[in-house]
């Protein structure tokens, strides 16, 4: 056993560490405050080749595996969530979907513009009807000669307000359903029939756009098709799978960034003629939240070094993107009662930061689904199958 | 043209704590970077190579036990590094060095330009390049602030510090330009020579040499320093705070200064 990270995955943390507290952490109030998406940043991460980070080098990566992405959520979310959300949604699910199934045209024609950042993907499975029951999706698509005509819609889709690309989930067999009847697409926004319909105003991760997308009569060559005809539910939660375990990457970077301004305030904070770090209730939520951040770390970097290594991860992945979210919320909630009622003002990052975590219990799948995938893995090795 | 950069590396002070009473540094997290006016410099090399197409070797500042700055250097975009490998003396100064870099340069078969940082951060030494100039005979400019190499790439203009304010100074190359900390910023690297360089693979990964110092010199060069402890310095003074109108506090800090100076 080696726990220790390699010499490149080093450098690698350092590059990410000086980028993101030179050009994102100055903006992070900002863009919170004003509900703007950080363009520039993502164009920056681009050039420098962060939003290849894990992708093959021949696709326009920067080929630092599965370790070096988690490395890059837990850095960019140490300082802006929304920054961390916006990254996340384009490789993690958006452009992950091309390379676990795309083939070889589709990865050179989408995946290596998408991993130098000069195209921005966005993943579209959620609808109105469909959140939670991801199989209950209604987005109907029709073969038409060479073409597929998508209607429908999504909602609730991160980038959704300004991507290039989207990777879309329909219906191609309604009577076969999530077994055989659902395809993946590979969607350009400019093609017509596309639409941003509305965007939300949302309590947290302000500096995102989340947008309801709409599909009419959208034609889509059928070389777009991403994977096998009936197979899109496979595409989509094996790019669930890569996605909640970086989230599970992010949410160490919001903790630690709680627990720092914790131990900073704790420092200077005097009552009662000492400072708060003298005080035992202080002291335990300050052990308790460290230990947390250290257990969530080592899970969720042996399940990337897993899948680095080619092993299956899909009930790992799921505790990663549970376990982490409830520390992240925990450990901001604490950082927040630490420092009292300076931390409820505006005046002070911990309050953003308290918004912000909410949605990692959400998005991506919500606790509860997390707990269903983890119970339904344990017990269908007890030959129990259990239903959502 | 080639452009040498030379580079250091010192301790991260955001990893250690200084505890006076104690009388010691402790080191919580033992990270090495590039020094202020080196990245400065590393950055100025980067720049004449964009403007010139200029080669940009890099070279360490002192034998250091592993190659982790010059990796660094490929990775931001340097053609070519040499780490300086084998024990050097207990006290391995500027002198030292400058002997050793001067060698390293003239097995490098000569270089047009050399760049490096005014000062490190953690010795405060700024002996190495003047010294450096004083053994290849070249002209020096010190402390600059901007670079650039003239179009016929036979004179190098650079922007110092004089009189309170600036001027542009200007040497025939060869010359030797020294960077002051916090004039320029230095680029980010490109994250796929960053991978490569640190795995030691592809092309970037073999542009990074290992030579024996010592096969460099007939003879091993003197240092002029000697270690013989270490101490902190002094503890500092409080300040006094001055308070009133303009007039009377600059009036109060004027006595004060007048004071201390014994006028
Ligand atoms: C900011 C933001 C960004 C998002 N980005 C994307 C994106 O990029 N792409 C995308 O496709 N989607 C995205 N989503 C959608 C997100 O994944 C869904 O909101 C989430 O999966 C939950 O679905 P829902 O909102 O419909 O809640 P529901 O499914 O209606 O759930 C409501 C509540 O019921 C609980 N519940 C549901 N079923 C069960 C059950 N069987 N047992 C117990 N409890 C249950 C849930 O846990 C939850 O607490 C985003 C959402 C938000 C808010």
């Amino acid at each position: 056993m080696d726990f220790t990270f390699s010499p490149e995955h080093r450098a690698l943390r350092r590059m990410i560490r000086e980028f993101v507290e030179n050009e994102i952490a100055p903006l992070a109030a900002e863009l919170d405050r004003t509900h703007r998406v950080p363009f520039e940043t993502m164009r920056k991460l681009g050039e420098v080749g962060l939003l290849g980070v894990c992708f093959p080098q021949e696709y326009g990566g920067m080929g630092a595996g599965e370790i070096g992405y988690c490395i890059l959520m837990e850095e960019l979310n140490r300082v802006c969530t929304s920054t961390g959300t916006n990254v996340g949604a384009h490789i993690g699910i958006g452009a992950m979907a091309i390379y676990l199934d795309g083939n070889e045209e589709q990865k050179r024609k989408y995946l290596t513009p998408l991993a130098r950042g000069e195209k921005i993907a966005a993943f579209g499975l959620t609808e109105s009807g469909a959140g939670s029951d991801a199989a209950a999706i209604r987005t109907r698509a029709v073969r038409e000669g060479d073409s597929w005509i998508l209607d429908g819609g999504k909602v609730f889709i991160t980038n959704g307000g300004y991507a290039d690309i989207v990777t879309v989930m329909a219906v191609t067999d309604p009577a076969l359903g999530a077994r055989g009847g659902v395809t993946a697409f590979i969607v350009e926004t400019q093609w017509p029939g596309f639409k941003v319909a509305r965007e939300e105003d949302k309590m947290g991760i302000r500096g995102t756009s989340t947008a309801e997308i709409v599909f009419e009569e959208l034609r889509v060559p059928h070389e777009n098709v991403l994977g096998k005809v009936g197979e899109g539910f496979i595409t989509f939660m094996k790019a669930l799978d890569m996605g909640r375990l970086t989230l599970g990457a992010a949410c160490i970077g919001g903790a630690e960034m709680a627990l720092e301004s914790a131990v900073r305030w704790a420092k200077t904070r005097k009552q009662f003629g000492v400072a708060l770090a003298h005080k035992q209730a202080v002291q335990w939520m300050i052990a308790n939240m460290a230990t947390e951040i250290e257990a969530l770390r080592s899970l969720v970097y042996r399940v990337a070094w897993m899948v680095d290594t080619g092993q299956p991860f899909t009930q790992l992945a799921a505790m990663c993107k549970l376990y982490g979210s409830e520390v992240a919320s925990r450990a901001i909630d604490m950082a927040l009662q630490i420092h009292g009622g300076l931390g409820f003002t505006r005046d002070f990052p911990i309050e953003r930061g308290f918004r912000d975590a909410r949605i990692g219990e959400i998005y991506e799948g919500t606790s509860e689904v997390q707990r269903i995938v983890i119970a339904s893995n344990i017990f269908r090795e007890h030959g129990v199958r259990i239903r959502p | 043209m080639r452009a040498i950069v030379v580079l250091g590396r010192v301790l991260d002070p955001a990893g250690i704590v200084v505890n006076r009473r104690a009388g010691r540094i402790f080191v919580n997290r033992e990270e090495y970077i590039l020094p202020p006016a080196d990245r400065c410099a590393l950055e100025a090399a980067m720049r004449i190579k964009d403007a010139t197409g200029c080669e940009v070797i890099a070279l360490p500042r002192a034998l250091f036990p592993d190659d982790d700055v010059l990796r660094q250097a490929l990775a931001i975009g340097a053609d070519r590094a040499i780490y300086l490998s084998g024990r050097g003396p207990d006290c391995a100064d500027d002198a030292f060095m400058a002997s050793v870099l001067a060698a390293a340069i003239r097995q490098l078969g000569g270089a047009d330009l050399v760049l490096t940082g005014a000062t490190t951060l953690d010795t405060g030494w700024t002996q190495l390049g003047p010294r450096l100039a004083e053994i290849l005979d070249w002209p020096q400019i010190l402390d600059a602030w901007q670079v650039e190499v003239q179009d016929s790439m036979t004179v190098v203009q650079a922007v110092v510090p004089a009189d309170g304010g600036y001027a542009l100074a200007e040497a025939d190359l060869p010359a030797l330009v020294t960077i002051a900390a916090g004039a320029l910023k230095l680029r980010y690297p490109n994250g796929v020579r960053l991978i490569n360089v640190y795995r030691g693979i592809g092309a970037v990964a073999e542009a990074l040499e290992r030579w024996e110092w010592q096969t460099l010199l007939e003879e091993r060069p003197t240092p002029v320093l000697e270690r013989r402890g270490q101490e902190f310095p002094p503890e500092r003074e409080r300040g006094v705070r001055v308070s009133g109108s303009a007039a009377e506090m600059a009036r109060a800090v004027a006595g004060a200064l007048r004071q201390r100076l014994g006028r």
